[in-house]
């Protein structure tokens, strides 16, 4: 019976090793994957002959899964910074072959052992300018119902940005808000509950604010750009712009390490990144692209708005991920 | 077609040999059987052995207020799926069969539409820039949108649709099985329309209110796609918070362990509706 067993799995493992000169891209699909494909793996696939199949969305217990079922059929996953660091400590991840990866040019904030930067993005307050009345300046504004009435759309997910959100509008200080005081949070949110419509993903946030479904809301700033490139009549304020990044990993036991690391190259090039910031209007995390970049999409990136502009610490968001997540859900479901 | 047939009672057949029904034992075995007692597993062994993932998710206000939520949400779908369903299944019990089977036909047809775009095309109906909000609104009815998603009144407008077919089937048979004769009868005893619905024909029809409702109910228990859509985080439902600890919070064993409490309480359910329509079957048959 082992025996069986074993010549099933042999079989198993000849069919994918046999298909050594392919990968697997996994990231959150819609504009961003789009601008990926084009930006990394078409190019990619060109130069070294290894093709690239296309999955997604992203989806953490997928990816936990596939690690502890020892049948990875990821080989490069796109995931935000904060789920990195952990699962990096819980073991999911392969570490990165510097060797293979130059790691000279890439911004130190967004790589280490086990990934590397994808992009880097800010969270923006964007709306609706059939929908609102003035111009909303500060996330403050997004908590005056009286001044700014109508629903205002947050992220959905426990993660970087919405408490932090709740805790500028409440008066603290950019450079005073970790260790992030939770029951303040809360409280802040508490008071505009009852108009907060959720956004589980890009797309939706896009949605809810072209059709004025949600008069504003905190998005994505690539998600905005595309809006904007759309003709869709929005507004932005990168007042108190919040920085986080998405980071490319190799989950362990992933079975195209080789290619992959080869793909992680291409991504992180300077050339790679400078491509993908013009499709997307997310910032590169490569310091040498922006020579490779037109001066007017440098200049709609989140680094062209460090003034006022706060880096949400990931690195706190790693530590406190699922203590936070229960209160945060917890709190929803109220 | 005979009145058990129209039920969905066949009269089980116990083979000669339980030899044919290996393949099948196997199949439910390997693909149903295992993958649950993997479930229950984690559920006492994730993250250290023991009780613990019950304790806290039978000890904690939040987890309580979403078993709530839920059996809230299954108890309003079910009635007003009852409610609604009622009529339609009686008007196609009198209804000439050549347009019955047409209106059976549409029924049906909504079933194999796929469930995500049925739930997408109430959101477009119904959010507050939706078709329905516009038109009140341009009617000039009301001025302010009506607030008919992200809330208990979205996720009952989308699952009563999709549980309608669920129920008008199983009644529909009940329905068509009372004698008209009885109807009749009752008139010419003098019972005007409505004590004749409700002396009559409601306690006949009981038993097919009872075995759709229940399904229905269960159904509804364990539902992902048009809560998680068309509801708000205020009313989650099970399936959407079991999602949450599986993919987000990576909490397999607590996940697991609100998947364990779900499935014992559907049985229970499942073994209290074979109990109700054993009790039909042995009171109809003498």
């Amino acid at each position: 019976m082992k025996l069986i067993f074993a010549g099933i799995v042999a079989g198993l493992m000849a069919t994918t090793a046999a298909k050594a000169d392919e990968m697997v891209f996994t990231s959150w699909g819609g504009t961003t994957q789009e601008a990926q494909t084009k930006s990394w793996a078409e190019p990619f696939t060109a130069g070294s002959g290894i093709k690239v199949l296309q999955d997604g969305p992203t989806d953490y217990g997928k990816l936990k899964a596939m690690v502890d079922a020892k049948n990875v059929t990821w080989d490069v996953v796109d995931v935000e910074m904060d789920f990195a660091i952990k699962a990096a400590k819980d073991g999911l991840l392969e570490p990165i072959d510097f060797a293979v990866v130059p790691k000279d040019d890439l911004d130190p904030r967004f790589s280490n052992e086990n990934a590397v930067g994808s992009f880097y993005y800010s969270f923006v307050l964007a709306w609706n300018k059939g929908a609102v009345s003035g111009e909303p300046a500060s996330w403050a504004d997004m908590f005056d119902t009286k001044k700014f009435p109508g629903k205002r759309t947050f992220y959905k997910w426990s993660a970087p940005g919405v408490i932090e959100i709740a805790l500028l509008a409440d008066g603290v200080p950019a450079d005073k808000l970790y260790p992030l005081d939770l029951d303040r949070a809360f409280k802040k949110l508490d008071t505009i509950k009852s108009d907060i419509v959720w956004w589980g993903g890009g797309a939706e946030s896009q949605q809810l604010i072209a059709s004025g479904e949600a008069a504003f809301g905190q998005l994505w700033n690539g998600r905005v750009f595309a809006l904007e490139k759309d003709g869709a009549d929005v507004g932005v304020s990168w007042n108190q712009n919040l920085t986080a990044a998405d980071v490319l990993v190799v989950p362990k036991g992933a079975k195209n390490k080789d290619a992959a690391m080869k793909f992680l190259a291409a991504a992180t090039s300077p050339t790679g990144q400078a491509k993908f910031a013009e499709a997307s209007g997310y910032a590169p995390i490569n310091t040498k692209a922006k020579a490779e970049m037109p001066a007017d999409v440098v200049k709609g990136l989140p680094d062209a708005h460090v003034d006022g502009q706060i880096n949400l610490d990931l690195n706190y968001w790693a530590e406190h991920r699922d203590e936070i997540a229960t209160r945060w859900y917890a709190w929803q479901a109220k | 077609m005979s009145v058990e047939a129209q039920q969905g009672i066949a009269t089980p057949r116990i083979p000669a040999g339980l030899g044919g029904l290996l393949p099948a034992l196997i199949l439910i075995g390997l693909f149903f059987v295992v993958p649950v007692l993997a479930l229950l597993l984690r559920s006492v062994t994730d993250p250290a052995p023991g009780l613990q993932n019950y304790a806290a998710l039978l000890g904690d206000g939040t987890y309580a207020r979403v078993f709530f939520n839920t059996f809230l949400v299954a108890f309003v779908v079910t009635i007003v799926t009852v409610l609604v369903a009622f009529p339609v299944a009686w008007m196609l019990a009198i209804m000439p069969p050549a347009f019955a089977s047409i209106l059976f036909g549409i029924i049906i047809l909504s079933m194999w539409t796929n469930l995500l775009t049925r739930t997408y095309a109430w959101m477009v109906l119904l959010q507050r820039t939706g078709v329905i909000n516009r038109a009140l609104m341009g009617a000039g009815i009301i001025d302010q949108p009506l607030p008919l998603i992200n809330n208990l009144t979205g996720v009952t407008i989308g699952m009563v649709y999709i549980m309608l077919p669920f129920m008008i089937l199983p009644l529909v048979g009940t329905l068509r099985a009372i004698d008209p004769m009885t109807l009749r009868a009752a008139a010419l005893c003098g019972a005007g329309p409505l004590a004749a619905f409700r002396r009559i024909l409601l306690p006949l029809s009981l038993p097919g209110i009872a075995a759709g409702g229940l399904m229905v109910f269960v159904m509804s228990l364990g539902y992902f796609v048009t809560p998680a859509l068309l509801g708000g985080t205020s009313n989650m439902m099970l399936a959407e918070m079991i999602a949450q600890m599986i993919q987000s919070l990576l909490n397999w064993g607590l996940g697991s362990a609100a998947a364990f409490i779900l499935l014992v309480v559907t049985m229970a359910l499942y073994a209290l509706q074979l109990r109700l329509v054993g009790a039909r079957r042995r009171a109809g048959g003498a």
